[in-house]
């Protein structure tokens, strides 16, 4: 008998249908792997499941009983335990506070939560200092604490949704063994991914969804990876190219290039210059420690490392919304070191910043209104706002970006993340003066067809002569997509690799600070 | 003559300080939760009200501070269902209670006690304890409190154990730091609330019966003259933790009990001026630690789930 069935289920947000009539079995000691795009409705199948969210339709049974957790609450004590997207741990507390919150004994007891921290560690190799804070662990060690947390109580069915989004390789295999470890000792586990590579490497089945609707379910042993593509993305693989080989990570292969892929073979002059920049926090972390940077004319240099090495910090200090402790930027020979966002503009520089929703657009506003944020004076006259005209300019933006809205005057919010992140590169990218482009996180959050517009206005980008610092913490992209790619570590660069010596090992080992180049 | 100046300077000072401590330490942990109660002083000033009221009516004031701490808790009650069900802003509710209290109690005052406001109210006697009386300087001082004074020492001891050693108080600290966490480990982030904003309208209680019925033994309009602002105050100053929280206290205490010390020293100083120190030192600490401590990081946000 299946562990968890769940027949019917349909959620909805207002008028979007996030799961649509979802029907699904999923037996003890199977690792079960959700792909989907973003959007496709992973995340709110396992909300449902861990009662985050409540089911509009549909029903659900664990172990042959109804099942209708009203809270997280009580599908822990049904057994079901979730590890999420981002992390649910309360960053200033010890580990060993933050495993005994919600467990039921009126006086804390120290002392058994380290017990059974060590019997984990002796059956599935997890280990952790009991008394180490939250906040001064890395990104790995907290996954490792979410998942000794989801063990803890021995749980029936264990949900993890992205859990790799944030990892360094040797951690995804760590994590992946973990799952078939568990799923070995009869319990079932839920994994949500858009990685093809670890599903082929982790999953009994694998069930495919597109816009909230199951597409299929395949058993893994024997299964065609191409079909399953096919079904997650509702098109052929070989239209979209490397780009969609490095949106879902294929067997994890370096995605060949074509020609027109390649850049110049050698740059021209310096655009940006670095020199040894200096980043402390405001609690004097040193967040970039003497990175040293040049960009040319008409290359792409990507931005490799592990979050929360720098690179948000040196996105920020780039676009002018943080002041550097120390060093200098220089852009085509203007120094811009701790200048205005508006006077680094002004020097040529574009930016699509890693925070979309935060930095890049007002959301209220239209989109002809967000197209032309900067340049408000290029249409008033006489102070006053001249509309048409603007509305004019913003349409044929739109037109030559391809930003796809009804029209220019429905605001921003309305428009799905890859037209919103289409027309703040149309804002980019029109600014003149116009000789160097950061695009930070490009591509997070957006569907493959997206993705692939972003990275070709990024190569045309290149081809027009700009130079180009691609931040990601996308593999995958900045091997296709960089001409060369430097590598940070602990707010430095520790290495660098030129376009046909990219490999995913080599850059694997310097994010995780093993190897120097 | 110096010696006794001191011991009544002391005695005046802890006298003044035990109901911002009462206040105070159930606001810490209300805010630890995650829930500011700018109504403190509301809570304070119908509890010191209720308890004179029923102190005078009933001739026990065990019955008045028991009257008081239900109504308080009632404020609470009301505080919590505003700002952690329906989400409303902190602040505003706390405002809104602090002018319904003075209101309601100057209105209720003028109506029932009116003529008979000389009449004393049945208040605690000092318990006079010969074992700290030894105590050189401060012995005396420390020895002629009433029974409360010492309550509201326990009740810091008490409040720190639960922070410290049970489940609800790292319930607490997690709903406070981070609620989003706190609900997925299965914590119910609104009973947790509730119950820091209900602990918080007790102590509340207890420091405006306090006043009424413990100290003074007679009720005046606005008695509590800010005393829940000073007593939010002395949480922030404290850094959030209990015992610095006391230790803020105390020194407000102190800072007003010169109103008594500086005359009686023959100096030179306005009385008026020393009547604002408390205050001017409130300012001073806010603007001083405010940057300094770490506030809970949820305070004052209303919690809702989502993905």
């Amino acid at each position: 008998m299946a562990l968890l069935e769940l027949s019917g289920l349909t959620k909805r947000f207002g008028a979007f249908t996030a799961l649509d009539d979802i029907t699904l079995l999923i037996e003890r000691g199977e690792v079960h792997c959700l792909l989907g795009e973003n959007g496709a409705g992973k995340s709110t199948l396992c909300n449902l499941v861990f009662g985050v969210h409540r089911p509009d339709a549909g029903t659900m049974t664990l172990g042959g009983e109804p099942f209708d957790p009203r809270g997280p609450a009580e599908a822990l004590q049904r057994g079901v335990v979730m590890v999420h997207q981002h992390f649910s741990l309360v960053p200033n507390m010890t580990v060993a506070e933050n495993l005994m919150l919600g467990r039921a004994s009126a006086v804390l007891k120290p002392q058994d939560i380290i017990v059974r921290m060590e019997q984990l560690a002796a059956e599935y190799g997890l280990e952790i200092d009991p008394e180490a804070r939250i906040d001064e662990l890395s990104v790995g060690e907290r996954q490792r604490v979410e998942i000794i947390k989801c063990l803890l109580g021995d749980p029936q069915l264990l949900v993890l949704d992205e859990p790799t989004a944030v990892l360094q390789p040797d951690e995804i295999d760590a994590l992946l063994a973990i799952c078939r470890q568990v799923a070995l000792r009869g319990k079932s586990v839920i994994l949500v991914t858009h990685k093809l590579g670890e599903i082929s490497r982790v999953a009994d089945r694998t069930t495919v969804l597109r816009q909230g609707r199951i597409i299929a379910t395949v058993a893994m042993e024997g299964a065609d990876i191409r079909s399953l593509v096919r079904s997650m993305v509702g098109r052929d693989v070989q239209s979209a190219g490397s780009v969609l080989a490095a949106a879902v990570d294929i067997e994890g292969k370096t995605p060949a290039k074509s020609s027109s892929d390649v850049g110049p073979t050698s740059p021209g002059e310096a655009v940006l210059q670095i020199s040894d920049l200096v980043y402390r926090d405001p609690h004097g972390v040193p967040r970039l420690d003497g990175l040293s940077l040049t960009v040319g004319t008409g290359e792409i240099v990507g931005i490799a490392g592990v979050e929360g090495n720098g690179q948000t910090e040196l996105g920020l200090i780039l676009a002018g919304l943080a002041a550097p402790s120390a060093g200098a930027i220089v852009v085509g020979g203007t120094q811009v070191t701790g200048c205005t966002p508006q006077e680094i503009t002004d020097a040529g520089v574009g930016i699509v910043p890693e925070d979309r929703h935060a930095v890049a657009c007002i959301k209220e506003l239209s989109v002809a209104e967000n197209l032309y944020l900067g340049a408000i004076g290029k249409f008033s006259r006489f102070g006053l706002l001249d509309k048409s005209a603007r509305r004019k300019a913003a349409e044929t933006m739109m037109r030559d970006f391809d930003v796809r809205a009804s029209s220019p005057d429905v605001s921003m919010a309305s428009l799905s993340g890859g037209n919103q992140q289409k027309a703040v590169l149309a804002r980019e990218l029109s600014l003149d003066p116009l000789v160097f482009l950061l695009a930070a996180q490009p591509t997070r959050g957006l569907d493959v067809g997206a993705i692939e517009a972003v990275y070709n206005r990024i190569r045309a980008a290149r081809d027009d002569g700009l130079g180009v610092l691609l931040i990601s913490s996308e593999l995958e992209e900045l091997m296709a997509v960089s001409d060369r790619i430097a590598v940070i570590y602990r707010g430095k660069l520790v290495g660098e690799l030129a376009a046909g010596s990219f490999s995913r090992e080599a850059i694997g080992a310097m994010m995780s600070g093993h190897a120097h180049v | 003559m110096i010696d006794e100046q001191m011991a009544v300077f002391i005695g005046s000072g802890l006298r003044l300080a035990v109901p911002i401590i009462f206040a105070a330490t159930g606001e810490m942990l209300s805010e630890r939760a995650g829930v500011l109660n700018l109504s403190l002083d509301g809570m304070m000033l119908m509890s010191a009200f209720t308890a004179a009221l029923a102190s005078w009516a009933t001739g026990s004031p065990l019955i008045g501070v028991a009257a008081g701490v239900l109504v308080a808790t009632a404020v609470a009650a009301a505080q919590a269902v505003l700002s952690v069900t329906l989400r409303a802003n902190q602040l505003v509710v706390g405002i809104g209670f602090n002018i319904l209290a003075l209101g309601s109690t100057t209105f209720l005052y003028r109506e029932i006690f009116g003529p008979l406001s000389r009449d004393p109210i049945p208040g605690f006697a000092q318990l006079n304890l010969p074992w700290l009386a030894h105590i050189p300087v401060i012995g005396p001082a420390l020895a002629n409190q009433t029974g409360l004074a010492y309550v509201s020492i326990l009740m810091v001891v008490v409040t720190w154990l639960i922070l410290k050693y049970t489940s609800f108080g790292l319930a607490v600290r997690a709903v406070g730091e981070d609620p989003r966490a706190a609900d997925k480990a299965g914590i119910s982030v609104a009973r947790t609330r509730y119950l820091g904003v209900l602990y918080a309208g007790i102590l509340a209680g207890l420091g405006g019966a306090f006043m009424s019925v413990a100290d003074s033994n007679t009720f005046t309009e606005n008695m509590t003259k800010g005393a829940g602002y000073l007593a939010i105050t002395a949480v922030i100053f404290g850094g959030w933790n209990p015992w610095y929280t006391l230790a803020a206290c105390l020194l407000f205490g102190f800072a007003t009990a010169l109103q008594f010390l500086v005359p009686a020293l023959q100096l030179d100083v306005p009385v008026a001026l020393l009547l604002l120190l408390p205050y001017l030192l409130a300012l001073v600490a806010i603007a001083g630690f405010v940057g300094k401590s770490r506030q809970p990081s949820a305070l004052t946000i209303p919690f809702e789930r989502g993905g």
